[in-house]
């Protein structure tokens, strides 16, 4: 297998974790940022939380040595890079405009991730697109903020 | 990428846990090594008959008492035992990849695995009733209660040090039997924390009990007239010529659960995506050292074109595997467990080469990643032309090797896979119900899988087995379990 492709179900989900866990942080530098958004983007890092549990919790059930969790992945991580790096100075709509890229890597990233392993790890694909439908709202609410 | 933390930090010497109280062992102490990068991290007494004595006395004890605790009362432990084991899971699972080496997802794999058999057992004020029937004569009804027997022997192999004690305990204990448990020496770390936290949900001394060992316990076990049976996962020679047949001798009930040879008959309708995939995991899978690992691969048919690419898909996908530590999230292969095993699948597939079988994947100078030591390391193998009467194609190999053959038909493929001793967990992958149906009632094994590679039963049904592969009547796990740990009394009433 390629070096740096995740093909593993561990590696996979510490790869969500670490989406969530970069997302909150970057939501929690907005938040100090820009007061007028200051709320939504509180929110969201809460939520990002929840999130990660709720894929843990969805791993942790279903993994079992008799599917194919070494092999129910072929992701490559540089596709899903988040561009959380903000100018100093940056305006909401600057901000704005680079959470909503966030939200849709990371949506990216779940929905893609869960059509590759349907049917190899149970509550796992459903869990992926319960958070990617919950970050897809995401996107009004932040459009709504400028 | 980065190793998920170790569990095991320091070397200690571990202790039985008899009658509820840790205790030294006076017996022989030898090394628990990491088969990954051959650090020692434990040391494990090999105990006395003594020992297995004192801790056999201790069960037999508390058995009077536990019998009478109520089955909801005994549930009730399981169920703390239960919540331990989700509070430690990740713990508990990377000790499994320390002490044997599979991969991190395998561990927490078997985590899950063994903690359902003890969610099954927690249902045993349902699952231990007895029937009734009311006038089997004239104002004579009958009716059955199971009751509990005593004390049982578990004895664990080393691959899987967490989950298969698991299959038998939590119903063992839930009946309101006592158990003693004899993990693997080679990995007891698993077990001697699986004591610990049945310690910790409050056990009464003496109902769960661990003596570590090897054969002088087995032995003590099976002498014992206070054991009145065992239930004992491991290689068939050991389990038909020694388990079982003692426990005949001795009188006492017996799940031997043995060793395996098995085939995966793929038809040229399969699904080829999803079936060479499950091919990675059903024969490198826990470095192949699982008993319903596949062995045999049977492709069906004359197409020569099929099946040069069905195998080169194979080839291909196998030559990728991530080979190394299985703490390591994006290992997909660990090593075997110890060299001596890699020593004995080297031979095995040397032998077969000599037979006239093609190499088509050599693992056997596989560099594991992270520039770990190759002791106990071999890459995927795959060799074609094998001879199911060969020993390379008969014989139980436990290891990371894929061995070819060719079946005219789905009747030629069950033949071939009949006419093997064992009987453990064969399956077909194919598109056509016919055929599945035809394979399913054909086939003589105790799991059978219908694209599915590993064919492992949930707690709630039987682990089964067949021919060689299994000694004894009824299995372990689910309701079978629950018949095995229990007397059917009889009693008939009639009042005058």
């Amino acid at each position: 297998m390629a070096e740096n492709i995740l093909h593993t179900a561990s590696e996979s989900i510490s790869f969500a974790k670490k989406l969530e866990a970069d997302s909150a942080a970057f939501y929690e530098e907005l938040a100090g940022r820009h007061a007028a958004g200051a709320e939504t983007f509180r929110a969201f890092g809460a939520e990002n939380r929840k999130n990660i549990a709720q894929v843990e919790r969805a791993y942790y059930g279903v993994i079992t040595d008799a599917i194919e969790g070494g092999y129910a992945f072929n992701l490559d991580p540089t596709a899903y890079t988040l561009n959380t790096a903000l100018k100093d100075g940056a305006g909401l709509a600057a901000a704005v405009a680079a959470a909503l890229a966030v939200e849709k890597q990371i949506i990216k990233f779940y929905t893609e991730a869960a059509e590759q392993s349907r049917g190899l790890m149970a509550d796992v694909p459903r869990a992926f697109l319960l958070v990617a439908k919950k970050r897809a709202g995401r996107l009004e609410k932040l459009e709504a903020l400028t | 990428m980065a190793l998920l933390d170790e569990p095991i930090k320091e070397v200690r010497t571990l202790k039985n846990y008899i009658n509820g109280e840790w205790v030294e062992s006076k017996g022989e102490i030898v090394d628990v090594v990491n088969p990954a990068n051959c650090k020692t991290i434990a040391r494990v007494p090999i105990s006395t008959k003594a020992e297995i004595d004192e801790a056999v006395a201790a069960a037999r004890e508390a058995f009077p008492d536990w019998r009478r605790t109520t089955p909801l009362a005994r549930s009730r432990f399981l169920f703390r035992l239960k919540e331990l084991l989700e509070e430690n899971f990740e713990e508990v699972s990377r000790i499994q990849t320390q002490e044997h080496g599979k991969t991190i997802d395998e561990s927490r794999g078997e985590t899950r695995r063994g903690i359902e058999n003890v969610e099954v057992a927690c249902g045993i004020p349902t699952l231990m009733q007895g029937y009734y029937s009311e006038d089997i004569a004239h104002g004579i009804d009958e009716w059955v209660i199971p009751t509990p027997l005593g004390v049982f022997g578990i004895i664990g192999p080393f691959n899987f040090p967490w989950m298969i004690p698991l299959w038998s305990a939590p119903y063992a204990v839930a009946t309101g039997n006592c158990v003693i448990i004899k993990p693997s020496s080679e990995v007891p770390n698993s077990q001697t924390r699986l004591a610990e936290l049945a310690e910790e949900a409050g056990f009464p001394p003496g109902v769960w009990n661990v003596v570590h060992g090897g054969r002088t316990v087995v032995g003590g076990m099976l002498d014992h007239p206070d054991i009145v049976g065992i239930t004992f996962v491991g290689s068939t020679p050991t389990g038909r010529d020694v388990i079982y047949k003692r426990c005949g001798e001795t009188g006492k009930r017996v799940i031997a659960q043995c060793g395996a040879k098995n085939f995966m008959t793929i038809m040229p309708d399969c699904d080829v995506d999803r079936t060479v995939t499950a091919m990675m995991t059903s024969y490198f899978g826990n470095a192949g050292q699982r008993c319903l690992a596949a062995a045999n691969a049977l492709i069906v048919g004359d197409d020569d074109a099929f099946y040069k690419r069905f195998v080169q898909r194979v080839v291909d996908l196998a030559s990728k595997i991530r080979v190394g530590y299985g703490l390591d999230e994006s290992i997909q292969m660990g090593p075997v467990r110890d060299k001596d095993k890699k020593a004995r699948i080297l031979r095995y597939i040397e032998g077969c080469l000599k037979d006239g079988a093609r190499l088509l994947l050599d693992g056997r100078q596989v560099r594991p990643e992270g520039g770990l030591p190759d002791t106990c390391f071999l890459g995927p193998t795959i060799l074609e032309n094998v001879r199911p009467d060969s020993a390379m194609g008969s014989e139980e190999v436990f290891g990371p090797v894929m061995s070819i053959m060719r079946a005219r038909d789905l009747d030629e493929a069950i033949r071939i896979s009949n006419a093997n001793a064992f009987g453990n967990g064969n399956s077909i992958f194919t598109t056509s119900g016919k055929a599945a149906r035809e394979y399913q009632y054909s086939i003589e094994s105790g799991n059978v899988g219908i694209n599915i590679g590993i064919v492992a039963p949930m707690a709630f049904f039987p682990f089964s087995g067949m021919k060689e592969s299994f000694y004894g009547v009824l299995h372990t796990q689910g309701k079978e379990a629950v018949r095995f740990f229990t007397e059917s009394k009889v009693v008939i009433q009639r009042w005058f």
